[in-house]
């Protein structure tokens, strides 16, 4: 018991630089969007305001469009967890339960995606959806174009850390199902994809959270404002102004970041081994 | 892995053309590429296709406004490479992607070793070592901006208190301290995926093996160094494999902060691209930094592979 009290104010000594320097930007975040503007723009700055202040919030929510970049976000974000599932899914099921010839080249496929990131081929992204007719104009902006894009490039992580779990699922289950006479596609809706019900949560998270913080492709992709989601709108409070109005931009950072906070912190028991799984295999 | 799929043969689904083996071998080689076809075409069409259509650019004259103008050879990549600006970004690029990668990795594997002790408040240790990665790359620029934030900003605010500076530090308006500045977010966001993949590493680690060293007399440090590292060795390729795909390619810290300012000494390669493409309106050199960064990345990749199977 003793020894555990020690061990344990050990691990917070050597872990607590870190710790500090993690909350430090969160403890700023809070502190600024709780402060009026006059007490923004004063040195040297306090953590604890004077005058404790929401005004920043409703100003910020105005001036960074989120009655329309909220929705936005959410829209990208489901479509392309969605797609991402689509997609991932059998694939995933293909390289943990059948074999076939292309599965080397397949899985090498995959390796080379995760190589080519949205920046590198920004350019070439924004031709081709230049070159794709969709509606009135073309698939640059709209949100089509920006699921279209994360769907694609969540594709490699999902199909690695789905299949490390599907392996994991023995297969005497669905052959009992085949055995009582169910087809194959029955014994996977009803047999198998229960089973792996977790990997697939932890994976839509993943491409969920991905969809909500991308910058790049979100930033050259979404010209119009009403389009715009949370993360660029957030930006833009600070890109490009002479004055920036620090109170609303980490007031609209606060609201942008809370929820994914929440999610991961909820998710950080099944990443650890979900990501090893997926990684290692 | 052989005798349970032979097993697994026995038992099969009930198809129409069970009668005939060689349709059924058939069947499931088209039933797997059924399976992986919407991930290759969606694949193919949005990562594929325009990796073509920046080979294609770069090897073009591109009007600003993105025409193309017809077929150049090699004059993109020989104007980036006679840019000074470009090679300042190419060994920036090389600092920043070392730095970033070494100091996570360093970093990285203590926090995971403590991380996987047992003791109390864990869990909430755990999950704030986690927090920032579900902070936007984007955002946690924004914060360090204000953090450092010459006029207001709380670093200089607890510097000057605990009289460590006499007057404010422009920190953002000078490349020699919003580079390290930069580089150290890069570190302190790139910490939580990496401790992840090494707390997975030491939880699939046997524990007989440390009672048996134990026994024997060896020290903790001897323990760690003999035991924990070599076993911890592939965890540690595969973080710093993806760190450096990731790192090297990684676009929000550097732009938001300095968009490669001052006077483009904190660019590198992928925001120097960045800006040739959308600000400075020349679309063909900035396919040409793209193609030479695809060619590094990849080079770094398959020279990683080749040592590795060297090694096995």
């Amino acid at each position: 018991m003793k020894r555990k009290l020690l061990r344990s104010l050990l691990s917070w000594a050597v872990l607590s630089p870190l710790i500090v320097l993690v909350l430090f930007p969160f403890a700023v975040m809070i502190s600024t969007a709780l402060k009026p503007e006059t007490e923004v723009m004063s040195y040297p700055p306090r953590w604890l305001p004077r005058h404790w202040s929401f005004a920043s919030f409703p100003a910020m929510w105005e001036q960074a469009h989120f009655s329309t970049a909220i929705p936005s976000s959410l829209i990208i974000c489901f479509g392309s967890v969605l797609l991402t599932l689509c997609v991932a899914i059998p694939a995933a099921y293909a390289l943990a339960r059948l074999q076939f010839r292309l599965k080397p080249f397949y899985r090498l496929f995959l390796l080379v995606t995760q190589m080519l990131a949205p920046v590198l081929l920004i350019l070439g992204l924004f031709r081709m959806a230049a070159a794709v007719p969709f509606g009135d104009g073309s698939l640059v902006n709209t949100r089509l174009g920006v699921i279209l894009i994360y769907g694609a490039f969540q594709i490699a992580f999902s199909v690695w850390m789905l299949s490390a779990y599907f392996a994991a699922i023995p297969r005497d289950i669905e052959e009992a199902a085949w055995i009582d006479g169910c087809g194959r596609i029955r014994a996977i809706w009803h047999m198998f994809l229960p089973l792996a019900v977790p990997a697939i949560a932890v994976c839509a998270s993943v491409a969920f959270v991905y969809g909500w913080n991308e910058y790049v492709v979100a930033l050259t992709m979404l010209r119009s404002q009403d389009k715009q989601t949370v993360t660029l709108q957030a930006v833009n409070l600070v890109a490009g102004r002479y004055s920036v109005e620090w109170n609303q931009v980490m007031a609209a950072t606060l609201v942008a970041t809370l929820p994914v906070a929440v999610v991961f912190a909820a998710l950080q028991r099944f990443m650890v081994r979900g990501l090893t799984l997926g990684a290692v295999k | 892995m052989v005798s349970a799929g032979r097993a697994s043969e026995q038992v099969r689904p009930p198809a129409l053309l069970d009668a005939w083996p060689s349709f059924r071998l058939l069947a499931r080689q088209n039933l797997a590429l059924l399976l992986i076809l919407p991930s290759l075409l969606l694949a193919v069409a949005i990562i594929l296709y325009p990796f073509f259509v920046i080979v294609r650019l770069s090897l073009s004259n591109v009007s600003p406004f993105g025409q193309l103008r017809g077929f150049v050879g090699w004059a993109n990549y020989a104007g980036v490479l006679a840019d000074p600006v470009f090679y300042g970004s190419l060994v920036r690029t090389l600092i920043w992607t070392a730095t970033v990668v070494g100091g996570t990795v360093l970093i990285s594997v203590p926090v995971a070793l403590v991380l996987q002790q047992d003791f109390y408040g864990r869990g909430i240790a755990r999950t704030i070592v986690m927090l920032p990665w579900a902070l936007s790359l984007a955002m946690a620029a924004i914060l360090w901006e204000w953090s450092f934030n010459a006029d207001y900003g709380m670093i200089n605010g607890i510097l000057q208190g605990l009289r460590l500076i006499s007057g404010p530090i422009h920190w953002m308006a000078r490349a020699d301290t919003a580079f390290p500045v930069e580089i150290g977010v890069g570190i302190l966001v790139s910490i939580p995926f990496t401790a992840t993949i090494f707390q997975g590493g030491l939880s699939s680690m046997p524990t007989d093996i440390y009672e048996a060293a134990r026994i024997d007399g060896a020290s903790a440090w001897q323990q760690f160094r003999y035991l924990t590292l070599p076993l911890l060795k592939p965890f540690i390729e595969i973080a710093m494999v993806l760190n450096v795909i990731y790192v090297f390619n990684s676009f929000p810290i550097i732009w938001v902060m300095t968009q490669g300012g001052p006077d483009n000494a904190t660019h590198i390669l992928v925001t120097y691209a960045y800006q040739l493409a959308f600000s400075l309106g020349r679309p063909g050199p900035a396919a040409a930094v793209s193609v030479l960064m695809l060619a590094i990345v990849l080079t770094f990749t398959v020279v990683y592979m080749r040592l590795q199977r060297e090694e096995a």
